[in-house]
């Protein structure tokens, strides 16, 4: 599913962000990355929606050496990929039901297609009645939760998700935490970047540790 | 960019309603979807324009303005040149008698011509009617009035025949006549026109020049309205691209917000102009008139009009383009 190979990445300011890191993930797994901040968590998920590309080494998603993607390609690949990020990125302008389409329409679905698509994404994440709310009337987990909805409406390969607990309390993050596992039930590829070991351990799983840009555990 | 126009589909049915009803799966077509999507993002770039609608008025203005000046100047010299064409037609000669002749003399001498071979028509302007004619309307009515004799001459006003249209033969005629005992000087009336035909075609130059430099014009303007939109959407293409969103899909709706602004424009600047040549429709007439044409106004012919809508939906998707492109290459995800 996905595969990293020898995987460096250089920033000219700041030296190795991640040095020569190896691991593969086979389709349906579920596998958490953990480190320090700075250790290279995040420049790891970047470089899978090629949001940043390697200075070194090669990265295979799904068959495809996504390290030498044209740009004309990377949208193609992003539409494979379901994206979740610490402060959710939502567009506070729009229903959480336009947020959660926006994906379908990027795709180009047809609108009744979208409207039925919408609805079982939040039906999913338990937020159905709050589909006409603008994101800023909600609360922290349930702004993170219309994050996931938008991530998984798509029906992704993989779920790629930055730190999703990171605004969060113990309590909401548990339960954003199960969500997770529930994709993950159905056969969709997770990797998750957090700091959060306790939780982690809780439930269990694959870990990949970093340490200043190497892969030190979980390969 | 795409949001609000989904808004159509959350608010019309409800949730209840929404639920897996289990229809057949309808044959997806993907061409059909385009269109849809192409025309629904057609009428959200319409909707944007209206949530600001300071904003959008003062740039369709501004554009209407830039459209409004070369477009009127167009169409008055327009105008000039197809009178002063109406005009050639019947190009005269007067003839001016000398101070001292009497009216009778005149009539004689204006009888004699008509029989004349070359001339179509001649008619004598006594000096009291050049003096009444003078009066109501060259604006010296008081001048005259406090003069306490005629200055004037007589003149007979002369139309040669049709077949007179070569200059050489108008030249002789003209000779002849400056001839006559009673001839004072004879001179076309025609003159004056080559001079407004030579000032007509500075003229249209002078509008070219304009229209080329504020079509220039309207392209950084929209470019400029485009630009600051595209800064106040950032958030939003840079989580459109995220999600996977092409280039096209992120450009269109800006492009479909140049082409407003520019129609708009358009259609504002044709307003402006006819409603100019409206205002001078009436004192127009009477210029005409003062001349002997019956020469109207005319206003934005079709292809005129045309050309305006055409021209600036290109120029407005031309400015949106630019601005579009330059700005999303520097705009990326991180």
């Amino acid at each position: 599913m996905l595969e990293f190979i020898n995987v460096t990445k250089r920033y000219s300011e700041s030296g190795d962000a991640l040095s020569d890191v190896s691991f593969t993930l086979r389709q349906g797994e579920m596998a958490f990355v953990t480190g320090h901040s700075g250790a290279g968590k995040s420049t790891l998920l970047k470089l899978v929606p090629v949001i940043e590309r390697p200075s070194r080494g090669k990265i295979v998603f799904d068959g495809q050496p996504i390290h030498r993607l044209s740009e004309r390609e990377i949208p193609f690949l992003r539409r494979k990929l379901g994206l979740i990020f610490q402060d959710y990125r939502l567009l506070h302008d729009r229903s959480v039901f336009d947020n959660v389409a926006l994906p379908l329409a990027i795709a180009g679905y047809s609108p009744s297609e979208i409207g039925r698509r919408v609805r079982a994404a939040l039906d999913k994440v338990g937020l159905l009645r709050k589909e006409k709310r603008c994101p800023q009337a909600l609360s922290g987990g349930e702004q993170q939760r219309v994050g996931i909805a938008r991530a998984i409406v798509h029906k992704p390969t993989m779920i790629l998700a930055d730190e999703p607990t990171g605004n969060l309390d113990p309590e909401l993050s548990a339960e954003i935490m199960n969500l997770f596992r529930e994709f993950n039930a159905v056969g969709v590829t997770v990797l998750i970047a957090s700091h959060d070991l306790g939780l982690i351990s809780r439930l269990g799983g694959r870990t990949l540790r970093l340490r200043q840009g190497k892969l030190v555990e979980g390969a | 960019m795409l949001g609000d126009r989904l808004n159509l589909k959350s608010r019309g049915e409800s949730a209840a309603k929404a639920r897996p009803t289990r229809s057949a799966p309808r044959p997806f077509n993907r061409l059909e979807t385009y269109f849809a999507w192409q025309a629904e993002t057609f009428k959200d770039s319409f909707r944007r324009l209206r949530q600001t609608p300071l904003t959008s008025t003062l740039t369709v203005l501004v554009i209407a303005i830039a459209f409004t000046l070369p477009m009127s100047f167009h169409a008055l010299v327009k105008n000039a040149r197809q009178a002063s064409a109406g005009l050639e037609a019947t190009s005269q000669i007067s003839l001016f008698l000398k101070p001292d002749l009497s009216d009778e003399t005149g009539r004689k001498v204006a009888e004699r011509l008509k029989k004349h071979p070359r001339i179509a028509e001649a008619g004598l302007i006594t000096k009291e009617a050049g003096l009444r004619e003078l009066q109501t309307h060259s604006g010296f009515g008081d001048a005259l009035a406090a003069l306490d004799f005629n200055p004037l001459p007589a003149v007979v006003s002369i139309k040669p025949k049709d077949s007179l249209a070569s200059p050489t033969a108008m030249e002789e005629l003209l000779a002849e006549l400056r001839k006559l005992p009673e001839a004072d000087f004879a001179q076309f009336d025609t003159e004056w026109l080559m001079k407004l035909r030579a000032m007509l075609t500075i003229a249209d130059r002078g509008v070219a020049v304009f229209s080329v430099l504020l079509g220039f014009g309207v392209v950084f303007i929209v470019g400029n309205t485009i630009r600051l939109e595209l800064q106040n959407r950032r958030e939003e293409i840079a989580v459109a691209k995220l999600l996977g969103a092409t280039h096209w899909f992120i450009r269109r709706p800006f492009l479909y917000a140049g082409f407003w602004y520019a129609f708009l424009g358009a259609c504002l600047a044709w307003l402006f102009a006819n409603l100019l040549l409206l205002l001078l429709r009436g004192p127009a007439t009477q210029l005409a008139e003062l001349y002997g044409s019956p020469y109207r106004l005319s206003f934005l012919s079709l292809e005129e009009t045309e050309l305006l809508l055409g021209g600036s939906v290109v120029l407005g998707i031309a400015g949106a383009w630019a601005v579009v492109l330059y700005h999303l290459r520097r705009l990326d995800p991180e």
